[in-house]
């Protein structure tokens, strides 16, 4: 468990406001925020790699505010993973256990059994320099795990990854951590990200945490504006009713819209979807008629590269958003017809209290 | 325009391009006359009978001893002070910073002079008299050499440090590595290459140092004759073809230390 009490610093260019944190023991925390927020101050703070003058850090109920980084148990991951360029893959996985003096047997088993988990066991004997990006986060991880840490701290794990790697090696974090159960502190940017693999989520502007809550609660019910901003104000729709049609998927109905949508739990209360997952067109796209939906243009602003448009469609009103070159294209006015496809998978839901 | 004719821009181009290959070529046949020169004015029989004289022999054994001392003496100062430069802040730091960059600008035969002088004072005295003789003696050699290339061993590593991200010491201490265990674990293998490099230039510096050394030991032969102290004596009695032969044994071992420089820095880590 990680305990962060009130804890301020100010390394001049970044700070950190009096921060309160508690990450449980078998937790996958996600720290959320726009680039310059701080959030790898509070990750280096806890991996010890700054002197703290206010506030203190607790690491599996032990005061670690004053420990040097070697003492506190942390498996740190710095973005970009930092492996030892002198090193093969198997020795810098090895690299704490030989340390910590490890016996040589147990450390040849151990560097196996992670190498297993991470499914890197073939790279073994790999220069580190000429790994994938997505190898190389595996091999970080392994080496940050091998000491069985307390905590695992995540440092923008996936962001110098492309897109595709980068969402199987989320499926893969997730998975890694329900196998060991360590408490995991993760820092984003990218809120797809964090709500694919967060238990609960902690939304970080200009070194204060403004929010922290389950995926749902965050998105759902912004605390405040800044959070609201940053998660970027999504459509949000209350549900008149909700049945489930077959395995797996859910029709819901709200304020005349039918939606079709991926869900297993209970009723659905409300659904949210952001501007940018609402395609729209001047004309009525072919193919089957689910979720789309034809509505009136109502509003439209246009700022920067983007353009917003507003279309109301039975007792709804949906915002869209697209590059603004292809809205040039597009013939949409005020008032006149559009036609909206809703993306399936980027449809949120929310069933108040009992909500996953 | 028809084939044969080219833009403007082309044109400059090429005007560019000639005139710094045109200052490369007099620069390389420059070097390459001096050495043709000397080369013309020895031969291959006198030149061997001068390099296994005993007098050669000497001071290629005593350069090689004292320059290999003084480079191990000043690798192992220069490593420390080049990291807490590097990586340390501290009030007065671009003062101390300067202050050991003097020695690189300063004439070497001011060192020498500098050193003589203390030499001179009480302390310098002291330590003549009760812990070991330098002036005009063979540790003389080591002290002048130690005093000219720490400096350069210094802004070596200190380049070589610079380079080396932080992150990596700080991921060898969440792995358990005190700091001086993460120094020896984890900064010194990334500067490995840089280390290498600097012991190479500052052994070859210390080959080829003359000035602090002839100010502080003399040139006395068969006692404190290094190679370029040879070269010395020998043209101060007119024998120019063994200052040749001389001449051509710290060029070849000036060849050899470049060469294996770029072999190893052309090896070096992506840091």
């Amino acid at each position: 468990m990680i305990e962060i009490r009130n804890l301020s610093i100010d390394l001049g260019e970044f700070s950190l406001k009096n921060i309160n944190l508690t990450i449980g023991d078998r937790e996958y925390f996600v720290i959320l925020g726009p680039t310059g927020a701080g959030k790898t101050i509070i990750i280096e703070c806890i991996a010890g790699l700054h002197r703290i003058k206010q506030g203190e850090i607790w690491i599996d109920g032990n005061n670690a505010t004053r420990l040097a980084p070697e003492e506190r148990c942390t498996g740190y991951v710095p973005q970009d993973y930092v492996l030892f360029p002198f090193l093969n893959v198997a020795d810098n996985i090895a690299f704490g256990l030989r340390q910590a003096k490890y016996p040589k047997t147990q450390t040849v088993e151990k560097v196996k059994s992670l190498s297993n988990l991470m499914g890197i066991s073939h790279l073994l004997n790999r220069d580190t320099r000429s790994l994938s990006g997505g190898e190389k986060q595996r091999v970080a991880l392994a080496r940050a795990l091998a000491l069985s840490p307390k905590v695992l701290l995540l440092d923008e794990p996936l962001s110098s990854l492309d897109l595709q790697t980068s969402k199987y090696l989320r499926m893969e974090l997730r998975r890694i951590h329900k196998e060991l159960g360590v408490a995991t502190l993760h820092i984003t940017h990218n809120q797809m990200e964090a709500e694919e693999v967060a238990d609960r989520i902690g939304i970080l502007n200009m070194g204060k945490l403004e929010q922290v809550g389950k995926p749902d609660e965050v998105f759902f019910h912004p605390e405040n504006e800044i959070v609201s901003d940053f998660i970027g104000a999504p459509n949000i729709l209350n549900c008149d009713s909700c049945r489930t049609i077959g395995h797996g998927i859910a029709e819901v109905t709200c304020d005349g819209m039918c939606i079709i949508l991926p869900h297993d739990g209970g009723r659905i209360q409300k659904i949210a979807l952001f501007p940018r997952d609402i395609y729209i067109s001047d004309v009525q796209p072919p193919g089957p008629q689910v979720n789309r939906f034809k509505g009136t243009i109502t509003n439209i602003k246009s700022s920067g590269a983007t353009a917003r448009i507003e279309v109301r469609v039975s007792g709804n009103t949906l915002q869209t958003e697209m590059p603004r070159d292809i809205f040039e294209d597009m013939d949409l006015t005020v008032g006149k017809e559009a036609f909206l496809i809703l993306k399936l998978r980027r449809i949120r839901t929310f069933e108040g209290k009992n909500s996953q | 325009m028809s084939v044969f004719q080219v833009s403007k821009g082309v044109r400059k181009e090429r005007v560019f391009k000639m005139a710094t290959m045109s200052a490369l070529a007099f620069l390389t046949l420059f070097f390459i006359t001096i050495l043709l020169a000397m080369v013309a004015y020895t031969d291959g029989d006198t030149m061997i009978s001068t390099l296994i004289s005993e007098e050669v022999l000497f001071a290629i054994k005593l350069s090689l001893i004292t320059a290999t001392i003084a480079t191990i003496i000043s690798i192992v100062v220069a490593i420390p002070v080049a990291y807490a430069i590097s990586k340390t802040e501290f009030p007065g730091k671009d003062i101390v910073d300067t202050l050991l960059d003097l020695p690189i600008v300063i004439s070497p035969i001011a060192l020498g002079a500098a050193l003589l002088v203390f030499f001179n004072t009480p302390p310098g005295r002291g330590i003549e008299n009760h812990i070991m003789r330098f002036v005009f003696e063979v540790p003389g050699i080591v002290l002048a050499q130690f005093t000219v290339i720490s400096a350069l061993a210094v802004r070596l590593l200190k380049s070589t440090f610079d380079g080396i991200d932080t992150r990596y010491e700080q991921v060898g201490r969440t792995l358990g590595c005190s700091k001086l265990r993460v120094f020896f674990r984890v900064t010194l293998p990334l500067a490995r290459n840089g280390v290498i490099a600097s012991c190479i230039l500052t052994w070859a510096k210390a080959m080829g140092e003359f000035g602090a050394t002839v100010t502080l030991v003399g040139a006395t032969p068969f006692k404190t004759e290094t190679l370029p102290i040879a070269i010395f004596l020998s043209l101060a009695t007119a024998n120019v073809e063994k200052a040749v032969a001389v001449i051509f044994v710290l060029i070849i071992i000036a060849a050899v230390a470049l060469l294996a420089i770029r072999r190893i820095t052309g090896r070096r880590y992506p840091i």
